[in-house]
């Protein structure tokens, strides 16, 4: 990972570096925030530019639960292959204009804010700057992960992490869900050379995930509704251009018709897979 | 090329810093771009992967595509 570091470092991210730098001292001087709450807030910033795309999956995903019959069907029709199961899944979802799963430019957006965040901090690392290092009076956010209550901070990246992971795969298979819970154990050793700073960005970025995981979940029952209730087939029949003129208005009345309660929507979840 | 494989694999943990490691196409981007890159060799697979993460927009309706 370092050689990606290397790679990276020759300088497109500069201009990026210098923003993150002006954002960070704005909200160190101007706010008079110390510099490691800064970083949390910058990354509630990052995060908060980026929640409008969440909406538009939420009300993607509350809008799958019309074409739940369907969707269970093409499932149920290329049940012993999953390739072609995902092919025939994604060509009905470009059909209908609905997509649960998010975009991966947003996410790729994060990696170049996550890397200048690297640089500015092994800037200040060389040259501090004025001000309150710490965090809590634990660590210093220059200092590398694996030195004193860095370690802890490392814990509690495990921890948000694999959380962030649990919360935001909702929409993986089981079992890529838990290898990649099971990553950040993994990674530990090259974080560790990190700086905490960076790790606070991270923990932060995490917890806003699972708390995001959190409202979507509210937000979007678990089983599509129709599902549940057989009147729904004739609609089957019905043409799918009719529906695909009202796409973005999810039903209002899908949430009352989700009585059932959580656990029982769950394994029926996992079933479906 | 087993190098970038490498690479492209080690670019894992970066879904961590950024949410959930889905796409709304088949196959999702990180397989295409190993796809790409197996396909079209390391210039012609980044630029054919780069286009395929711009296009992996929020106002695109995804789909699938192969590399």
């Amino acid at each position: 990972m370092s050689l990606l570091f290397a790679l990276l470092a020759a300088s497109p991210l500069q201009p990026l570096e210098d923003v993150m730098r002006h954002i960070l001292n704005w909200l160190h001087v101007t706010i008079g925030l110390p510099w490691a709450w800064s970083i949390i807030v910058l990354t509630v910033i990052v995060r908060m530019l980026l929640v409008p795309l969440t909406v538009k999956q939420i009300h993607s995903m509350q809008n799958m639960q019309r074409f739940a019959p369907q969707m269970k069907e093409i499932q149920k029709k290329y049940k012993g292959d999953r390739q072609k199961q995902n092919e025939e899944l994604m060509k009905f979802y470009k059909e209908h204009s609905i997509n649960p799963a998010s975009s991966c430019l947003p996410m790729v957006f994060q990696i170049p804010v996550f890397i200048a965040l690297y640089f500015v901090l092994r800037h200040f690392a060389e040259h501090p700057p004025g001000g309150d290092l710490g965090w809590l009076g634990l660590v210093k956010i220059t200092d590398h992960a694996s030195a004193g209550w860095g370690i802890l901070l490392l814990g509690i990246y495990v921890c948000s992490q694999m959380a962030s992971t649990f919360f935001m795969g909702s929409t993986m298979q089981k079992s890529q869900r838990y290898l990649m819970m099971g990553l950040p154990v993994v990674y530990v050793a090259f974080i560790a050379h990190f700086p905490t700073g960076l790790l606070l960005y991270w923990v932060t970025t995490n917890l806003w995930t699972v708390g995001q995981g959190l409202v979507t979940r509210r937000l979007v029952p678990k089983t599509p509704a129709p599902s549940l209730f057989s009147r729904k087939p004739p609609e089957d029949g019905g043409n799918g251009a009719k529906r695909k003129e009202t796409p973005p208005k999810p039903a209002p009345a899908t949430k009352a018709q989700q009585p059932p309660p959580r656990r029982v929507q769950k394994r029926k979840k996992a079933k479906r897979r | 090329m087993k190098a970038l494989s490498i690479v492209l694999r080690s670019l894992l943990p970066w879904y961590g810093v950024a949410g959930a490691p889905t796409c709304k196409y088949h196959p999702s981007c990180s397989q295409y771009a190993h796809d790409a890159v197996h396909k079209y060799g390391l210039v012609r697979g980044s630029l054919k992967a780069a286009w395929r993460l711009l296009r992996c927009n929020p106002w695109s309706k995804g789909g699938v595509d192969y590399a």
